[in-house]
């Protein structure tokens, strides 16, 4: 869907989501927006300024050093959560900081290739000049210079734009490490529809779809079938089911319309009668896919005629 | 149900689905406890399973219209791929490796971008130089306060002697390490090198800058009649630290004119190759200015002979162009 949705938005070059692997099967990881790019970097911010502080007040209740020594190493620590930090969080997490751990976002080689240090180091010292300078100027702003803050307004809205106007929301250092920054996917392997009983009607009768009854639709529909039939064998509210009920029943009188299946199917049976129209549509359409035939969605015909 | 009456795409995952659970599982291993820490069964199944994975995946888009299926392959194939391809090297023999070799043969195939970064700061040096001695005034145009400490064109030659043989009174040790290396240099040397990226203009600017302030310091202590005691107290950590900046911009340079001129490149592209050789250069720029801080906070201070504190800064600065002149060369 989302790439469908990206598609008819702007048509230039390949979705930026496919990535390619060395194995030269394209992988789809989305793009992380600059959303959650945002929150990860404030989450670090957060962490590590509370690490640091922790850090020191037990430095300083330990009296371990003296008073001047303490600023030095106050200074030292305030430097090492920076791109230090970074640095090595991403080497040692592969690619991931803490707040990039809690937001489940990851950093990934642009080509496909291994994340290598070298990538990660560049990324990280453009980070003080993207980020970290032009946050602290636009804390310290000062009308009294107009000057100065022109110029550095100008440069916090350049190191702002840039990741606005690339398709793959990098920064200047993601584009000089060759990275890009994507959603860690979650795999959830469903039970497959297909497999489950054998589907048939209450009173023991098998539904049976001929061939040119199976012609009518394509795998856009099987597929938003297979959704509806996955949200049904969850359990949900009860709200939620008889609403769907009433949708079911309209659905199973517009697919007997369609394919002019004669038999009345009786209100029991509807979910049987789908679960077996499912299970004959998708073998038929699995068997004309490996004979080259690809019905998108239900007007293949037509868009063969047109080409 | 045996697998016979089963549609194919669903014998497909039957036969395969064992082989699956046991990537994922592997996956999260791999995720929680890093690759580094497996069973050496495990990372190798991890590599096979996933090499297998990539091979469901293309057939099952070929065949296969299950959408769950297609979603959770495409999810666990993703996940596996960034565990396999993740970076391998320990961070010691990075360190290393960049010491022994990639440092060096940076700086020598950037050796252009580093000129234009000391010419920068020579030429500020003179320019500010000889506008001191137009002016005495100038003086306090370039010089920011809190560098200048009291010594100007108002002070008194023994005072200024005193600040040059004199001990620091209260910071020693790590407090004055860790003053000096966060001092101006290393934020002048930092914003170069991050700047650069902006068309060059920034950096250059502010290396020029930087000479300006330290002709005009020079010239001060030349009128005083000061300039080689100067020149003694400045070599001590100034060889290397004004080094460091002019390296940085040296880095700054080459991000900024593969923004400026990427040739047959894409912008994009053009700044990925750069990077290579200016993060380097970054890194020895960060180095040299660590360096710099302890030869700043200890052996200044240490060491109050005007010949040594030559021998000291020149040697340093010797064994750095050593460095960067004879490092990582293989022997034939």
């Amino acid at each position: 869907m989302i790439r469908r949705l990206r598609k008819s938005k702007k048509d230039k070059g390949p979705s930026p989501d496919i990535l390619m692997p060395p194995e030269g099967v394209a992988l789809t990881l989305p793009v992380a927006g600059i959303g959650v790019r945002t929150a990860a970097q404030f989450t670090d911010i957060v962490l590590t300024s509370i690490a640091a502080v922790c850090l020191l007040v037990l430095l300083f209740t330990l009296e371990l050093a003296s008073p001047q020594s303490m600023a030095a190493i106050a200074v030292l620590v305030f430097f090492s959560i920076g791109v230090p930090y970074y640095v090595l969080a991403e080497l040692a997490w592969n690619g991931q900081t803490l707040g990039k751990r809690i937001m489940k976002i990851k950093v990934v080689a642009h080509d496909g290739g291994p994340l290598s240090a070298h990538s990660l180091v560049l990324r990280n010292l453009m980070k003080e000049a993207e980020i970290f300078l032009p946050g602290t100027l636009l804390l310290t702003l000062d009308a009294a210079s107009p000057l100065e803050t022109t110029a550095s307004l100008i440069w916090i809205s350049i190191a702002l734009l840039v990741p606005f106007r690339d398709r793959y929301r990098r920064r200047l250092g993601d584009m000089m490490a060759g990275t890009h920054v994507i959603h860690l996917p979650v795999p959830v392997l469903l039970t497959d529809l297909a497999v489950e009983k054998p589907a048939s009607g209450a009173d023991g009768k098998s539904f049976v779809f001929l061939s040119h009854q199976l012609d009518h639709y394509g795998a856009f529909e099987l597929q938003t079938l297979e959704t509806l039939l996955r949200a049904r064998s969850t359990p949900t509210a009860t709200a939620a089911s008889r609403q769907t009920d009433a949708a079911i029943a309209t659905i199973v009188e517009k697919i007997r319309k369609k394919i002019g299946y004669a038999e009345p199917v009786p209100s029991q049976d509807r979910l049987p009668f789908l679960k077996a129209f499912y299970n004959a549509q998708r073998e038929h359409l699995e068997q004309r896919r490996l004979f080259g035939d690809r019905r998108e969605n239900k007007h293949y015909a037509h868009t063969d005629k047109d080409i | 149900m045996d697998g016979q009456d089963l549609i194919r795409s669903a014998r497909f995952r039957r036969e395969r689905e064992a082989d699956w659970r046991r990537l994922e599982t592997l996956v999260r291993a791999a995720e929680s406890k890093g690759l580094q820490r497996m069973q050496f069964a495990d990372t190798r199944d991890l590599a096979a399973l996933y090499r297998q994975a990539t091979t469901s995946l293309a057939i099952a888009r070929e065949i296969s219209l299950d959408k769950a299926l297609l979603g959770y392959l495409e999810a666990l194939t993703a996940r596996a791929y960034l565990c396999v391809y993740a970076p391998q090297e320990r961070l010691g023999g990075l360190f290393g490796r960049i010491l022994t070799r990639g440092a060096p043969e940076a700086m020598r195939r950037c050796w252009l971008f580093i000129l234009l970064g000391f010419l920068f700061m020579t030429l500020g040096a003179l320019a500010g130089y000889l506008l001191y001695f137009e002016n005495n005034d100038w003086f306090y145009v370039f010089m920011p306060s809190e560098m200048a400490d009291g010594r100007g064109p108002g002070a008194t030659t023994a005072s200024l002697r005193a600040s040059i043989y004199g001990h620091d009174s209260g910071t020693s040790g790590l407090g004055a390490f860790a003053a000096y290396l966060f001092s101006h240099n290393t934020r002048i040397a930092i914003f170069v090198f991050g700047l650069g990226v902006f068309a060059c203009a920034p950096a250059i600017l502010l290396t020029f800058y930087n000479g300006l302030i330290l002709g005009a310091f020079l010239a001060l202590h030349v009128d005083r009649g000061l300039g080689v005691d100067l020149a003694g107290w400045l070599s001590v950590h100034g060889v290397t630290e004004l080094s460091a900046v002019c390296i940085a911009c040296g880095g700054g340079l080459k991000l900024g004119s593969a923004v400026l001129f990427p040739g047959d490149r894409t912008r994009a592209d053009a700044l990925r190759h750069a990077g290579r050789d200016a993060v380097k250069l970054a890194l020895v720029a960060a180095l040299m200015l660590i360096a710099a801080a302890i030869l700043e906070s200890f052996a200044r201070q240490l060491v109050q002979d005007l010949t040594l504190r030559f021998v000291i800064g020149w040697g340093v600065g010797a064994f750095w162009l050593a460095w960067f002149v004879l490092g990582g060369r293989r022997g034939r």
